[in-house]
């Protein structure tokens, strides 16, 4: 370039340049655009992420279980959904006890310590439908050497699981490595589950209010939801072990729709033991009578009040058996109505 | 800095933002996929796409607003587009540049002279307008053939990366094939190979983009001249024209393409970017009447010329399968720029472009070809409405195309459905079992289900020697050992009689006996082997047309079952079944 | 002097062109604002370019909605039965055009009564321009065969030419999409609607037959050849698409021909062994109530034709033509 004006080269550049700045913006909202990111809308949607209208979760259960974590764990995978089909393949033969017992949808999820790995944790959350299927389960299941943990009604710990029912739910927390540090953590998140997650109130299980609570042995509940004892008329069925001038005795009582049904069950109860092979024997209580059995050695007793059955099963000696017949008899036939 | 430099880092910038964006097209959230990149940009810049689309639609569709940009700048600023941004007009540049950088400056002013046949373009532009503003159903949208943006989009996505892909397998795990593309590489060779005769001879003679910009252009307020009205003539401004404008003597505005090689060529910086037109006369781009008519009058004729062949009406042609979310015919071809970013973006590769079979204005627009790619057209994918710059695929959702919430009563998008030809299918013709597509089939309840069916097979009829247990001999010894333990066969006594076979001998036959086996087939007395099959049938009602059971078919090349258009949602005169 | 001349010449071109421009880019922003589509298209036509086909009818006259009159001779017969009905002014006003659908399905003479009467249509047309008074009198139909051999050879053609009517044949351009409220079949499906676009009134001409798929071809069935497109796809649900057709028309007057019967091989018969000659003529303006009738000439009841409870069930009309009290008589 010869003779230049000043100017037009100054004109030139600015403008130059800010063509260049132009270029950079565009860059810019170009690199910004990309950020936003809403790949669903393509579809495919990838296979961890099981669309919520399959499994009748929503995203609400999703959250619900990620916020279980406890402090300084976090979540290590996403929850899994099972239903009644899918449960074997999660729990194999178990399946059935579940299946049986009104199980409805199982979601698990794991946690791990944000600063030891090998400190991990899965739960198991079974939506059981009712309360009652639920502590049916626990309570079928509990471990002897179990001890229970304060603040929550149904809740044992061993020495790598904590275990509850609440409401609805049956909780299973199977810790990965024994460890103190895990199984605070796991109660921890047996509490929370028992705070937040939201249950009926009718899910109460009424009837264990009905024992008699001198000589009742802590959390030594079961529930039968059917079959108890081997016998397939005894349905609902509660029991509670007593300890009883040093005998250990385990008592029964459940619920059917009125009088006569109580009465037909026990009576075909009854009838059932005879025909295994017991003998009917005198009871020192009238009222007992006809209703106390020898079987094989042990002490069965098989009553009603009002539209409960009620009895002992397995007691070693019959006087004790018979006074907590007589106890539990009697405070039933206090209880009002129904 | 100097403007030049600006505009080649311009070019530089644009063209690499243009193969980032075919690069990107795959489905992904990584950042070299297309997560939210604005892949349809440039699509969306080219006024040429959404003129031609408000034409045949009478809208503009939603990212085609970008063009207004565009448009006000090149009203403002004159041809920019082309020599600044344009990625096909980069390529031509280039290879002009180098194609004839060894030859001698008067040589090079000589080619880069106005030419008369420069008119051409415009005269292509009106050919194409004029068909896409015929009266309502009529029109067609044909611009996409030589539409820069559209053709180099085409040629990057279905051509050159493919080619270059297949190697590294970087964007695709199995490599893409697109058929037919031969074409759209000749076309795209060719038109690179010319600059080394005429540089840029693409943007000056045929591209009917240049030719709009070069109409738009007529007011814009700076623009190349002269300062001064004469001076020494070397030419030398011409030398590097782009645009073959001659800006030295009476520039041919409507050709500038702004690229300002002139105005730094200049040792006497006569020429400038000004206000008032080039002292040294300025001519505003002319088309002669008689080439305005002409090409009219073509346009116009053309367009009935070949909807004679009523592809649109009862002579549509079966085998051309639109992608989910494709509008009808008629309104399909208004829209689609055949610019091949849904076959970019199909995750199975089944997307293809059309040859003419279905009419010759199909040529380009997509297709399902489902031999080719990994499946047929997946149930949860919407990728290529989604992708789509002018709608003529729909950006449905999952629920439109799988028929649910508000669409249970439309029903899920048919693509077709699949027919199955009985002559080829290995139950049905050959004996032989196989379910294979009825197990592909995504939908559920599934769309093929099979009938189950004995037959004796080939030599089957044997004679017992006599039974040991569940072990029957036979007289004969023809059978091919094990050959008939595969779960598939069965020894038949009679019309009631029939039990599984487990294994065999030439000469005998172990079965799985069941309680029927006490009638034991007596000595001298005749079974025979036959084999199950489960002969598939489809359920015109419940199929979908996606083509996984004809990609899955065994018989791998006319397929036993083939999908065909029959049945489309998107075409109501198409339909097997009345619907509703 | 110059200089300054053109200085300001030149200024005045800058300023005009400046001024151009920024004409050009306020058109090109309006109208891209104006023709800005954000949703893009839906599937099938928009509904903008669905037609509907207007209501024909007249106001209802208790006791003259229906009309049956015996007689050999056809001309005699439709006169009478429309008077009885209150005369043909009470169909059509002076000046108004009427539209005469006949059924013209086939390319069959008139003996075969495949097609409706022509001296009948000549008759109905005659009645609307000269007693009537209209201004114009169209005649048209959809065919099932070639269009232009079913007019000649069922002579339809020539005598409602010769009556001073229009015959209007069906061309692609005629044929627009509809979709029926309320209907599952009609929906988004070309019909016959140009013909019917400007006129007044609709007046249906058709003969009693018997139809193989249907079980009777009567006034509903006659609305049939409305229908565009692959209408034979319809035959897959016969009895739903003639009770959707009797929502979709609703015509001043039907006239329903029972002078010679089709009583076997319909809709197409053939021979003149497939008829029967019961010489009744019916007209009314309720179609439900007309078929229910004429049923009956086919020695059929209304519970042997699903398509006449479905058309009641849908509004169209009564299948106890008894509660509308028809008027019986007799010509000669």
């Amino acid at each position: 370039m010869s003779s230049v004006s000043h100017r037009a080269r100054k004109l030139e550049s600015a403008v130059s340049v800010c063509i260049m700045l132009v270029l950079c913006l565009i860059g810019l909202g170009v690199f910004i655009k990309q950020l936003d990111s809403d790949i669903g809308r393509f579809g495919l949607v990838t296979a961890s992420s099981t669309s919520p209208a399959e499994t009748g979760i929503s995203q609400n259960a999703e959250t619900a279980l990620n916020e279980l974590a406890p402090s300084g764990f976090k979540v290590l995978s996403k929850p899994e959904f099972y239903d009644t089909e899918k449960l074997y393949e999660k729990i194999n033969g178990k399946a059935p006890l579940y299946t049986e017992a009104g199980f409805v949808k199982l979601s698990t999820q794991r946690f791990v310590s944000s600063s030891d790995d090998t400190l991990m944790m899965e739960l198991y959350v079974f939506d059981m439908a009712e309360a009652k299927n639920a502590f049916s389960v626990y309570s079928v299941q509990k471990r002897a050497e179990g001890k229970a943990l304060s603040g929550m009604k149904f809740a044992y710990k061993t020495s790598n699981g904590v275990y509850l029912a609440h409401g609805k739910y049956y909780a299973e927390l199977v810790g990965y490595a024994e460890s103190d540090q895990l199984l605070k953590a796991m109660e921890q998140v047996a509490e929370k589950i028992s705070e937040n997650f939201e249950v009926d109130e009718d899910g109460e299980i009424a009837e264990l209010a009905f024992f008699d609570e001198e000589g009742l042995v802590e959390n030594s509940f079961r529930l039968y939801l059917a079959n108890a004892f081997g016998f397939e008329g005894l349905s609902n069925i509660i029991t509670a072990r007593y300890d009883v001038e040093g005998q250990r005795i385990t008592a029964f009582l459940g619920r059917c729709s009125n009088k006569q049904d109580a009465k037909t069950v026990s009576e075909s109860y009854y009838k059932f033991l005879i025909d295994n092979g017991a003998t009917a024997i005198e009871p020192v209580n009238k009222i007992l009578e006809g209703k106390i059995v020898d079987f094989y050695g042990s002490t069965e007793i098989v009553s009603t009040a009002g539209p409960f059955i009620v009895g002992i099963h397995e007691a070693d000696e019959q006087g004790p058996a018979e006074k907590l017949a007589a106890k539990l008899i009697e405070k039933l036939g206090q209880i009002k109505g129904d | 800095m100097r403007i030049i430099t600006v505009r080649r880092i311009s070019q530089v910038f644009f063209f690499s933002m243009f193969l980032w964006f075919g690069i990107v097209s795959t489905i992904g959230q990584n950042p070299w996929q297309v997560r939210g990149w604005p892949v349809n940009w440039f699509l969306q810049l080219d006024p040429l796409v959404a003129i031609g689309t408000i034409l045949t639609t009478h809208t503009l569709y939603r990212g085609l607003a970008w063009a207004l940009a565009t448009v006000v700048l090149t009203i403002i600023f004159g041809r920019f587009f082309c020599s600044w941004v344009c990625p096909f007009g980069s390529i031509h540049h280039f290879v002009g540049f180098w194609g004839n950088r060894k030859k001698k400056t008067a040589q090079k002013i000589q080619l880069n002279k106005y030419r008369n046949a420069q008119r051409i373009k415009y005269f292509i532009l009106i050919f194409f307008l004029v068909m896409a503003a015929f009266p309502s159903l009529a029109a067609t949208l044909q611009t996409g053939l030589l539409d820069p943006i559209p053709l180099v989009t085409r040629s990057f996505n279905l051509v050159l990366l493919p080619i270059v892909d297949k190697p590294i397998n970087f964007v695709s795990v199995a490599g893409r094939f697109y058929e037919g593309v031969w074409l759209v590489f000749v076309m795209f060779l060719a038109a690179i190979l010319l600059n080394l005769a005429i540089p840029r001879f693409y943007c000056r003679f045929i591209c009917p983009l240049g030719a709009l910009f070069a109409v738009i252009s007529r007011f814009a307020i700076w623009r190349i001249g002269k300062k001064q009205k004469d001076c020494i003539d070397c030419k030398l401004c011409e030398r590097a024209c782009e645009g073959g404008c001659e800006p030295s003597g009476n520039i041919k505005i409507g050709e500038c393409v702004l690229c300002f090689n002139c105005l730094d060529e200049c040792k006497d910086e006569l020429v400038s970017y000004q206000r008032q037109p080039s002292l040294s006369g300025e001519t505003p781009p002319d088309v002669s009447r008689r080439g305005f008519v002409l090409s009219l009058a073509t346009g116009a004729f053309a367009l009935p010329a070949v909807r004679l062949a009523n592809k649109l009406g009862s002579n549509w042609y079966h085998k051309v399968i639109r992608p989910p979310g494709a509008l009808a015919e008629e309104q399909f071809l208004k829209r689609c720029i055949k610019c091949g970013q849904c076959m970019r973006i199909c995750p199975t590769n089944v997307i293809q472009p059309a040859g003419v079979e279905g009419g010759l204005e199909g040529l380009w627009t997509p297709t399902l070809n489902n031999r080719i790619g990994s499946s047929g057209c997946q149930l949860n994918c919407v990728a290529c409405g989604q992708v789509c710059p002018t709608a003529a695929i729909r950006p449905i959702t999952l629920a439109e195309k799988h028929g649910l919430d508000e669409f249970a009563k439309a029903g899920p998008i048919k693509l077709g459905t699949a027919f199955f030809d009985r002559n080829k299918c290995l139950p049905w013709a050959m004996d032989k079992p196989c379910i294979v597509c009825q197990e592909n089939c995504p939908v559920s309840p599934k769309a093929i289900y099979t009938q189950e069916c004995f037959n004796t097979i080939r030599d089957g009829v044997l004679t017992v020697k006599n039974t040991k247990g569940n072990l029957i001999e036979t007289e004969e010894e023809i059978l091919s050992p094990g050959k008939f333990a595969t779960g598939d066969y069965y020894c038949a006594a009679g019309d009631d009689l029939r039990w599984k076979i487990t294994a065999n001998t030439e000469n005998s036959i172990e079965i799985l006996p069941d309680e029927k086996f006490t009638k034991i087939p007596p000595e001298g007395s005749k079974i025979e082997v036959q084999v199950r099959l489960q002969r598939p049938f489809v359920d015109i009602e419940k199929c979908i047309g996606c083509g996984v059971c004809e990609h899955e078919c065994p018989v791998s090349g006319k397929k036993a079952v083939r999908v065909t258009a029959e049945g489309e949602t998107r075409s109501a005169d198409r339909a097997l079944l009345l619907r509703g | 002097m110059t200089e300054q001349n053109e200085k300001e010449i030149g200024r005045r071109q800058f300023l005009l062109r400046a001024g151009k421009a920024g004409i050009s880019i306020a058109a090109a922003g309006a109208v891209s604002y104006l023709l800005y589509d954000n949703t893009g298209p839906r599937a099938g036509n928009e509904a903008e370019d669905l037609v509907t086909l207007p209501d024909f009818s007249v106001p209802q006259q208790a006791g003259k909605t229906m009309s049956v009159i015996e007689g050999p001779d056809r001309i005699e017969t439709v006169n009478k039965a429309i008077r009885a009905l209150g005369g043909i002014q009470r169909f059509v006003k002076p000046g108004e055009t009427i539209a005469i659908k006949p059924n013209v399905a086939f390319a069959s003479p008139p003996f075969l009564s495949a097609t409706a009467n022509p001296q009948l249509v000549a008759e109905v047309v005659r009645l609307c321009l000269v007693e009537g008074k209209a201004k114009s009198v169209i005649v048209t139909d959809n065919p099932i065969n070639d269009p232009a051999s079913c007019f000649t050879l069922s002579g339809i053609g020539k005598a409602a030419d010769d009556a001073g009517a229009k015959v209007i044949l069906p061309k692609d351009y005629l044929f627009e999409p509809t979709t029926l409220e309320g209907g599952r079949l009609i929906v988004n499906w070309p019909v016959f609607f140009g013909p019917f676009e400007k006129v007044d009134k609709i007046i249906g001409i058709s003969p009693i037959k018997d139809h193989a798929r249907s079980g009777a071809s009567m006034t509903m069935k006659n609305w049939y050849g409305l229908l565009g497109g692959r209408r034979n796809i319809f035959h897959q649900d016969i009895n739903t698409i003639i009770a959707e057709l009797a929502m979709m028309v609703k015509p001043t007057m039907v006239i329903l021909d029972g002078t010679q019967v089709m009583m076997t091989n319909g809709p197409t018969g053939g021979s003149t062994s497939d008829l029967r000659r019961a010489n009744t003529m019916i007209a009314g303006c309720d179609m439900v109530a007309a078929d229910s009738y004429g049923c009956g000439l086919l020695d059929l009841t209304v519970s042997d034709l699903p398509y006449l409870a479905k058309a009641e069930a849908a509004g169209a009309g009564t299948t106890d033509y008894k509660s509308l009290k028809p008027i019986f008589d007799k010509t000669g």
